[in-house]
């Protein structure tokens, strides 16, 4: 397990890097240049060669590649071009922000699209199994920001009982001490969230069900409460393990349009805004951060896998 | 509050069309919704209280008030003036003029044939007890002078550059000695209006720990100021507690600050001006979307005072019902289309009068003042809005402009040199020459009167614009190509073209609308329309133009402006377009609020109070 957990790390510093070299490369193939995206297109000269020469912008691409990699490895990402505040303070921000969010939704979503897949395999093709088919497939099918707009319309703008903006404290605590106001955001991004989970857990319950175990262990009188519990939840969560695990990136990338709609500034408005500006260190400094995210989530399900299934075990195999 | 000039205007621009998605008119075919100037005060005024302003999408992040050039964060201005005023405080009441009494400034002389002012400065206190005095302005100009590159209000060959010395007789008083004449309502309005005084007695140092000297009277000295003070300067951890921040003049001190750009101020209790504020606490709070900042105030929240874009106009009867008033402010600016004169395939076409005559003909500006924008704009009749700057329009501009809509003309000056002209088709030139009734130099026969209009992406109201212009054009065969981008990648990819350098990468582009451009107190027209002005991109050049505008600046005629802007509106280097108003929503509890300072953005809360 040691050795598997060394060659996957060397694995990911691998994909790390070389999406640092991707985004790097192709963020300055964008048109136009970061000087005239930030002083304006009427900059004078002067002026542009002030702002290339502040930031290394005046030296040859592989050169700004280098001391990018030799500012990374010193904990520096890099200070941005159109907020002027460091990077990683910025993502320090901004991070635990859409951490707590989008933490928040996704368990909020898998504590409710998990007994229901179950609910729905165990009464597949009754009519609760439509009926709650039908409210997923709705959900699912419903863009963020019309979901997230309606929530407010109705329970802010007409009933009066939820604030409009998600918690506007700058910390976790903060933002846990108004916990009214995380209402909205958080269900907005788990009920669309509940269809995916349900689904995925409902077919592969239905699978589990048809094993030929399950009816030993309710042929030895297993209550089924406990069958339920103990074996098909255990045995169909492998699916949910994966999406799980790839959900990570989507936690510490932001969620921008829920982000807009609910006046909470995270990652997804960080890196958006960053995109239309030219503000290379923001999206290289994004970039890294998701990528780590992302092979860490990968890793992390792997090694669910192997926890949660006795069969599987990464051992050198 | 805006900032307006010169190259870190554009950035300007950028921030301020941030904002102005947040811009808008109003509903109905007229202005039920104005600026208030004739509103009675409701109520007994009632001292005290917190006023909470919300904006879109403001981060400020740069205190001291002389940012460095790499820094155009244009809402640094909304954080800073409260602080630190300029010099010449720009308009009065709903007025785009000098305000004499909020004015750092007592008196100001011109002699020398207008080659000499000589300021004399209010015996004004900083907030610690200190007088404001002339030293103050020579620490301004000491450090500017010491490293003029690094001020993004600079403008190469204005002030500091175009100061041949300052002297300081009296303690209040600062002679200028330029290095040329000028005009003084351009100098005073234009220049001097961008320049604030700083505290020397608190911040003339090099360090924290350092004491106060006179370090800005060597060069080296000053720059070692400017650059400690640029560098507390973008310490927002700071902001609040450096005791230089302490150090204001104007009638607010900040109070906290968040990164996140939500800030508040308290009183100045020192504050030597005449508006001393009356409410007790402001609030600044940041939205990222007008849309999060809409839902708030129809929910009721703690919003005083918000701004409504113009796809919600029709929210305008929720929010009264919540306890909201509505009020428009027609912004100090110009919208247009700036056609690329030395575009490869276009520029032949462009650089004749008549076409660009005949596109500015079949532009509809009132369809689009009275459909697009409901009623709230500038008609957009030339360089001068003429809402804004009542005293600088002219009459050919309040009557209208030289080139009413009139598709006939249009047709009329095509088929006049030349253009075999297809309604609905393309025009296509019959006729190839330089005679005055051919199609003009470099136009090759049956080439197509059709062009690309690039213009900033992400506003309802201007696709509209945009498609109405499109259409209208059709009207006499002129085909106008659409294509959207986002503003910052049109700022990246379209740059100034003209006859002496095109570089093909960044003049690709044949007409491009980014939205506006912002003046200060004096709408002039230099950096526009002058050969090689920092803001000139399509290219424009010519010497009756160059010296109509040096006679704005340079001259003394006061009938020297009307005659460049009559003649600018005449020639179209750009083509006028109407110019959309801003419409804010506040408490109707709050009164104060109007008449709205154009200049300053409707930004004026030390006027502002409750009722009781």
């Amino acid at each position: 397990m040691t050795w598997y957990l060394i060659r996957r790390a060397g694995q990911a510093l691998a994909v790390v890097i070389g999406v640092l070299i991707l985004t790097f490369i192709m963020i300055h193939m964008v048109p136009g240049t970061a000087a005239r995206s930030v002083l304006g297109l009427r900059a004078t000269a002067s002026r542009i060669a002030i702002f290339n020469a502040t930031y290394g912008l005046d030296q040859p691409l592989w050169r700004q590649f280098g001391s990018y990699l030799d500012q990374v490895l010193h904990g520096d990402l890099g200070t941005s071009y159109i907020l002027q505040q460091p990077v990683s303070s910025l993502i320090a921000q901004r991070l635990p922000r859409d951490a707590l969010l989008l933490g928040l939704s996704t368990a909020l979503a898998l504590l409710i699209g998990l007994p229901l897949g179950i609910y729905q395999a165990v009464r597949r093709n009754g009519v609760g199994d439509y009926l709650l088919s039908g409210v997923s497939f709705t959900l699912y099918s419903m863009p963020s920001f019309f979901f997230g707009i309606m929530l407010v319309a109705v329970f802010s703008v007409q009933l009066h009982i939820l604030p409009p903006e998600a918690p506007q404290a700058t910390s976790v605590g903060g933002m846990l001490a108004d916990p009214r106001a995380l209402v909205l955001p958080v269900l907005t991004l788990a009920l669309i969230n509940v269809a995916t989970y349900s689904r995925y857990m409902r077919s592969s319950a239905i699978d589990t069900l048809a094993q030929d175990y399950l009816r030993v262990v309710r042929a030895k009188g297993l209550p089924e409460r406990l069958v339920l519990f103990r074996h098909v939840l255990r045995n169909s969560v492998l699916p949910i393990v994966t999406i799980v695990g790839l959900t990570l990136p989507q936690v510490v990338a932001g969620a921008v349009v829920t982000e807009e709609v609910f006046n909470y500034p995270g990652m997804g408005l960080l890196f958006y805004q960053a995109s239309t500006s030219h503000d290379f260190p923001i999206l290289l400094g994004c970039t890294l951060i998701v990528g780590v995210a992302a092979v860490a989530g990968n890793l992390a399900a792997d090694v669910a896998y192997g926890m949660l299934d006795p069969r599987i075990r990464h051992g050198g195999a | 509050m805006r900032f307006t000039r010169g190259p870190a205007a554009t950035a300007a621009t950028a921030a301020a069309v941030t904002l102005t998605l947040a811009v808008a008119a109003c509903s109905g075919s007229g202005p039920a919704i104005g600026n208030g100037g004739g509103a009675a005060p409701k109520g007994q005024m009632e001292r005290g209280g917190t006023v909470t302003m919300a904006w879109t999408g403001a981060s400020p992040n740069f205190i001291f008030p002389l940012a460095p050039v790499t820094n155009t964060d244009g809402y640094n201005v909304n954080l800073v003036n409260p602080m630190w005023p300029v010099l010449v405080y720009g308009g009065d009441g709903g007025q785009s003029t000098v305000n004499p009494a909020e004015s750092l400034y007592s008196s100001m002389t011109w002699t020398s044939n207008d080659k000499t002012v000589t300021i004399n400065l209010k015996p004004w206190n900083w907030s610690d007890g200190t007088p404001i005095t002339s030293r103050d302005f020579t620490f301004v100009y000491n450090m500017l002078k010491a490293d003029v590159p690094n001020w993004n209000y600079y403008v190469p060959g204005l002030f500091p550059a175009d100061v041949a010395g300052v002297s300081t007789p009296t303690a209040h008083t600062v002679v200028l000695n330029l290095t040329r004449s000028y005009n003084p309502a351009f100098y005073t309005e234009d220049v001097l209006s961008y320049v604030p005084l700083l505290p020397q007695h608190a911040w003339d140092k090099t360090s924290m720990t350092g004491k106060v000297g006179n370090y800005d009277e060597t060069a080296a000295g000053a720059r070692a100021v400017y650059a400690f003070l640029q560098k507390e300067g973008s310490d927002m951890a700071t902001f609040t507690t450096n005791p230089l921040w302490k150090v204001v003049d104007g009638p607010w001190t900040l109070n906290s600050f968040q990164s996140n750009g939500d800030y508040s101020y308290l009183p100045n209790t020192h504050y030597s001006g005449p508006d001393k504020p009356i409410v007790s606490k402001w609030v600044n709070t940041t939205f990222t979307t007008d849309t999060a900042e809409l839902d708030t105030l129809r929910a009721g929240g703690s919003i005083d005072v918000g701004t409504l874009p113009l796809n919600d106009i029709q929210q305008a009867g929720v929010l009264k019902s919540e306890g909201y008033s509505i009020a428009a402010e027609p912004f100090p600016g110009v919208a247009e289309i700036i056609p690329n004169l030395y575009n490869a395939q276009a520029g032949p076409l462009l650089r004749q009068l008549y076409v660009r005559q005949a596109l500015e003909d079949l532009i509809d500006r009132p369809q689009i003042v009275s459909k697009v924008y409901h009623g709230y704009a500038d008609p957009g009749n030339g360089p001068v809005p003429v809402q804004a700057f009542t005293q600088w329009a002219s009459p050919l501009e309040k009557s209208g402009g030289p080139y009413p809509y009139s598709p006939s003309a249009a047709i009329g000056l095509l088929k006049s040199h030349g253009w075999k002209v297809v309604p609905g088709g393309t025009s296509t030139c019959q006729r190839p020459g330089t005679a005055a009734s051919d199609c003009g130099a470099g136009v090759a026969g049956g080439e197509p009167l059709s062009f690309q209009l690039t213009y900033a992406s992400g506003k309802a109201s201007v696709d509209e614009q945009e498609a109405a212009i499109q259409s209208s054009e059709e009207q006499a065969g002129v085909r106008i190509a659409l294509k959207s981008e986002p503003f910052n990648t049109l700022t990246g990819t379209a740059g100034t073209c003209t006859a002496s350098s095109h570089p093909a990468s960044t003049c690709g582009w044949q007409l491009v609308d980014f939205g506006y451009d912002p003046y200060q107190l004096y709408p002039s027209g230099t950096g526009f329309f002058n050969t090689g002005g920092y803001n000139n991109q399509g290219g424009y050049s010519s010497a009756m133009m160059d010296s109509l505008i040096n006679a704005t600046e340079y001259g003394s005629s006061a009938s020297a402006f009307y005659r460049y802007e009559d003649y600018a509106a005449e020639q179209l280097p750009w083509l006028w377009l109407p110019l959309e108003s801003d419409i804010f929503v506040y408490k109707s509890s709050l009164q104060g609020f109007t008449p709205l300072n154009p200049i300053s953005g409707g930004l004026n809360p030390e006027v502002w109070y409750f009722t009781k």
